[in-house]
């Protein structure tokens, strides 16, 4: 039966890599550089789904415009010099005004209101509520000009024009590595998008500037602030990623999106967004040589009015030892244990890849020791992120009954060591190739998700990687493995968050608590010497106490699974008393300076 | 034969069109001139198979990728569970799958279903239940007996299923975590109770009295052929596929047909409800009663709704709230139409702490001045223009077709309805919409939903220094009568002491 059955597996995984989907897009270049995929398939008949994208994210920012790459997105909806509004003079002169009064206003807060801010004076310098009179009366300047200026604004033109002709889904998003714009569309209005596409391209107004800057706080508050572990996740990730730019967020730092200006967002613009940084896609029914002519009369009108963008630069500094991350929030209590992996593209990529998919699902290594057989977790997962200029590892999960996070990292290390040290089986390997194959298929079933395929390959560097993803998969072996586990999952080269729930009791363990853990041969030896260790604890002063911590903390992954409740005991009780002594130290020196 | 003749349209408009791409780019995309779209709607019967058991079977094929999906349709859901069991049909549905069957073990079977790259799932939702595999062609007659066999045969195995019941028991702990989970969950407690499945939630004691047995007897009463129906789609023959579930399904007894799905009973209480929770951005949910799928002025609501807050960017409500104030990046309302009873409207929106009653406000003048005066022409076109244009997205995709034609079959949908639908929209007049916006838009009937922190958001912007005309409290809605809600306990759902 297994035999037969592995036979199957066998003749089918080297099947598919025969019968594999080539990605064959017919590529298109514009002599100013504009590329574009064209990707004509008819078993969705009558639909198009386009868009295009370019490299640019939040890690082509710096400080004080991070958020920038996302806000331009949002702006990039605001219509352009024709859309969007009455009278494109009148327009004109108004968003002159504004860029004016708002430029004047920036520089006022981030002077006058800075310093308010730095003395202690004000709690925030951009709240309307700490306005000076000086600033106040700009305010009211700008917002008389605002609402003059609606009064010849067509609110949200750009998408009526679309919606009115069929198109449908249409969105933007922004990541840390590109951002990307795309809609379905009936397949004859390709021109209508040919058309849209390339004016916002060519001349976007930016209009309703500081409407959009309240939406994306907004946005922010939304998908951030209000979430269980929006905030802390924000702080881990600055934490974990050191120098590299993808240590903030890429909706961006509060006070930056307070702070834009319009000449900031322009040249954001202008710098990214010029053809030859861009790439156009194309996916549905449609007719190739049709296609092309639309794209050279409307793509080929846009000229490249800067210099290239200069490449991202700062790379990430090598994690020189453990990071631990503790917060609060109202969530479940959870744990994360995150490495640096590898760029994507990297050669190691894809077994970093294969060894999240040993761990990962119902026959998981994850799900069959934490959730399973050891029964302390509730659920649990790994992931490889592999992003443009670099990657991370990822172990998460979310403890269950009396387990504890400490528990579950004991046992995230565990299996770290068996992919160290054994190699995983023919059969588990090939398993994952067995899905990966017909994984390939799945995910090219529909013009959405071939679009977004095609255009973030093409933004990382080339859509043939779709086609030699797979076979690099196909090729992993369990040496692969093991050599990639060694080299990047590293006790002392890694960030652990360890997020647990406000206001939630702590669970004191108790000596019946370590009793009932410890194998029936082992309490009688244990059990007495544990109260003349106890005896010992009470005697230490605060030095002592933190280095026995501090000792069992750096034996913690040599501790064997049997003697973990115990070795947790004892440092709980190790940290009541030196808590003990601390605050005793503490309402002692007060009384000392009072 | 169909293709050929699209792409001699194309040639014959590419012949005429290259003068007119040679031209200067039209100065506005309303002067593009667009060629004809031909389309004519699928119609069920060109896809319907019976088995010799009567089992409709919809069947498309699709060549382009060595992929079958099998999708089977039961009728009957969570609305065959007495509330005190709350919760039992999504829990039998995940176990189906997670729990073995006769001839293996879960972890035999999960690894057997993994290395053959068949993706299986079960579910039973408040409705409809549903089973389905999608794997390689060539490996669907090992994979379809192992599926069936699950199917028919489910273990139910006792630790899988303690596993799961304590999974399901650890995420009721974060029940109260996010607001907007807390805001669905009180606004369906007041609309539909807290019996009727529509709102009702499963709680720590419903779900820890739920026994292998209560599992065993859902799935007899609902998986079998009297209530199901299947859609096969990809890379297989229709007749083959036909002959294949023929002889699989041949020995499949069935059962009792599930009953038909109750209404709701409860009443409510309009007015506006507070959960209090500390956080920096406050949900906003305004829902009442809605219509029937099938209502004769269904589409004239559609169309307003549309309109008013239900077509993104090009809607009032977002326009309003979202563009024009920035209140919110979420905004905006939607009817959730029912077959069987009127469904619910719902507007909603997110928004800091002091601008609360100024959104609030706006979404109640929207309302407001849809029932007052009639939309413009334009308004009327474009989401005219738009269902029309957008109607071929229904039938996508193969599988969404099939599952369409399902759907309409089990719900009984007249046989004409895609037929006509595009000249129903096309008829719909400002009169239509404003009669529409009248009778089904009820501010003084809905329930406003408010979570967040309770003080600040009934005092508003008051002390803000907004305009005049955008000063807002809480106290202008239902004469500034309100009702705070309990705080509940997360896992029971019983409400708590406040402290």
């Amino acid at each position: 039966m297994r035999t037969a059955l592995l036979t199957t597996g066998l003749l089918l995984a080297t099947s598919s890599i025969s019968m594999a989907q080539q990605v064959e897009p017919i590529e298109y270049t514009l002599d100013n550089g504009m590329h574009f995929l064209l990707m004509p398939r008819d078993e969705q008949p009558n639909i198009i789904t386009a868009g295009w994208i370019s490299p640019v994210g939040s890690v082509n920012e710096r400080p004080g415009i991070t958020g920038v790459s996302h806000f331009l997105e949002h702006l990039l909806f605001k219509g352009t010099d024709y859309i969007g509004t009455s009278d494109a003079e009148g327009d004109l002169a108004f968003r002159n005004q504004l860029t004016e009064i708002r430029q004047k206003m920036r520089a006022y807060t981030t002077d006058v209101q800075y310093k308010r801010f730095y003395r202690g004076e004000i709690d925030n310098p951009w709240d309307p509520a700490n306005d000076t009179p000086e600033l106040r009366e700009m305010r009211a300047q700008m917002t008389a000009l605002q609402d003059e200026q609606a009064g010849i604004t067509i609110k949200n033109e750009f998408d009526k024009v679309y919606t009115g002709n069929g198109g449908s889904g249409m969105n933007a998003g922004t990541s840390n590595d590109f951002t990307v714009f795309y809609i379905n569309i009936p397949s004859n209005k390709l021109e209508l998008w040919s058309w849209m596409e390339s004016d916002r391209l060519n001349n976007p107004s930016l209009r309703e500037l500081d409407a959009e800057r309240f939406v994306v706080i907004e946005e922010r508050r939304q998908r951030l602030e209000a979430t269980a572990t929006g905030k802390l996740d924000e702080q881990f990730d600055s934490m974990f990623w050191v120098a590299s730019p993808y240590n903030f967020p890429v909706i961006g730092w509060m006070s930056d999106l307070m702070a834009y200006t319009e000449d900031e967002v322009r040249e954001y613009f202008e710098t990214y967004y010029q053809p030859a940084n861009l790439t156009g896609v194309i996916v549905g029914d449609f007719e190739v040589d049709e296609a092309k002519q639309l794209i050279d009369s409307y793509f080929g009108r846009l000229e490249n009015k800067r210099a290239a963008p200069s490449p991202m630069v700062t790379h990430s500094v090598p994690l020189l030892g453990e990071m631990r991350f503790t917060g609060e929030c109202d969530c479940q209590d959870q744990v994360e244990v995150r490495y640096r992996s590898v760029a994507y593209g990297n050669p190691d990529e894809p077994v970093l890849d294969v060894i999240a998919d040993l761990l990962n699902g119902r026959t998981g290594r994850l799900y069959k020791s934490l959730v399973e057989k050891q029964g302390i977790a509730a659920s649990a997962r790994a992931g490889n992120r592999s992003q443009h200029f670099a990657g991370s590892f990822s172990f998460s999960a979310t403890p269950k009954g009396d387990a504890s996070l400490e528990d579950l990292e004991l046992a995230w290390l565990e299996q770290i060591d068996l992919l160290k040290t054994e190699p995983v089986s023919d059969r588990e390997l090939q398993k994952i190739k067995n899905q990966s194959a017909a994984d390939t298929f799945r995910e090219l079933q529909d013009n959405s998700s071939l679009f977004f395929q095609l255009a973030i390959t093409e933004a990382y560097g080339g859509y043939e990687y779709l086609n030699t993803y797979p076979r690099a998969i196909q090729e992993v072996t369990a040496e692969d493995i093991m050599r990639v586990a060694n080299e990047y999952f590293k006790s002392d080269a890694r960030a652990t968050a360890l997020y647990t729930r406000k206001g939630g009791e702590a669970k004191l363990i108790t000596i019946d608590d370590v009793k009932a853990s410890l194998p029936e041969e082992m309490v009688g030896m244990i059990m007495p010497n544990l109260e003349a260790q106890l005896a010992e604890l009470d005697g230490m002063n605060a030095e002592q106490l933190r280095q026995g911590m501090a000792e069992i903390e750096s034996q913690a992954e040599m501790i064997p699974p049997q003697m973990k409740k115990l070795m947790d005991y004892i440092q709980q009780e190790m940290q009541i008393r030196l808590d003990a002594i601390e605050s005793n130290g503490a309402e002692s020196s007060e009384g000392g300076e009072g | 034969m169909n293709h050929a003749m699209k792409s001699t349209l194309i040639a014959v408009v590419m012949a005429t069109g290259s003068t007119s791409f040679a031209a200067d780019i039209p100065s506005h995309p309303s002067e593009i001139q667009f060629r004809e779209l031909q389309f004519t709607p699928p119609e069920a019967q060109d896809f319907r198979y019976e088995l010799s058991s009567g089992v409709p079977v919809f069947i498309a094929e699709s060549n382009e990728f060595p992929l079958v999906t099998i999708s089977m349709s039961f009728k009957g859901g969570e609305y065959l569970v007495p509330a005190d069991k709350a919760g039992l049909a999504g829990l039998t549905g995940g176990m189906i799958r997670s729990g073995g069957s006769s001839t293996m073990g879960p972890e035999e079977l999960d690894e057997e279903f993994d290395f053959l790259a068949a993706n299986v799932s079960t579910s039973i939702g408040d409705r409809n239940a549903r089973a389905s595999i999608n794997c390689l062609t060539s490996n669907l007659d090992s994979a379809f007996d192992l599926f069936m066999d699950m199917l028919r045969n489910p273990r139910f195995d006792e630790s899988r299923f303690a596993i799961r019941k304590d999974q399901i028991l650890e995420s009721f702990e974060s029940r109260n975590d996010a607001g907007v989970q807390i805001a669905i969950r009180e606004l369906g407690f007041l609309m539909w109770g807290e019996d009727h499945f529509e709102g009702r939630q499963p709680t720590r004691e419903s779900i820890e009295s739920i026994t292998i047995d209560d599992m065993k007897a859902l799935h007899e009463q609902i998986f079998h052929p009297g209530n199901l129906m299947i859609a096969v789609t990809g890379d297989v023959e229709p007749n083959e596929i036909l002959a294949f579930l023929e002889s699989k399904l041949s020995d499949w007894e069935v059962g009792q047909i599930s009953p038909d799905i109750p209404k709701p009973t409860k009443t409510y209480e309009p007015g506006v409800y507070y959960y209090e929770k500390d956080q920096p951005q406050v949900q906003v949910l305004i829902g009442h009663r809605g219509i029937e799928r099938d209502d004769p002025n269904a589409i004239d609501v559609e169309v307003m709704n549309q309109i008013l807050g239900g077509s993104g960017f090009t809607s009032r409500i977002t326009n309003t709230v979202r563009t024009q104030e920035g209140l919110a990046y979420t905004a905006g309302s939607t009817f959730s139409n029912r077959v069987e009873y009127p469904g619910m409207f719902l507007s909603y929106f997110f928004t800091k702490t002091p601008t609360t009653a100024l959104a609030t406000r706006l979404v109640f003048d929207e309302i407001g001045k849809i029932q007052t005066e009639e939309a413009t022409t334009e308004e009327i076109e474009i989401i005219q223009n738009s269902l029309i244009e957008t109607f071929p997205r229904n039938f996508e995709s193969k599988s969404a077709m099939m599952n369409l034609f399902i759907s309409d079959e089990r719900t009984g949908r007249p046989a004409d309805y895609w037929k006509n639908y595009r000249d129903r929209v096309r008829s719909v007049t400002a009169s239509d919409v404003q009669e529409a916006a009248l009778n089904y838009l009820n501010p003084e009937q809905a329930v406003i939903m408010v979570v967040g922190p309770v003080d600040e958001i009934k005092a508003g912007n008051a002390d803000s220094e907004a305009d005049a005309n955008r000063i807002a409290t809480m106290a202008e809605f239902f004469n500034g009568e309100s009702t705070i809600l309990p705080q509940r306990d997360p896992e029971s759902l019983k409400p708590v002491d406040s402290e």
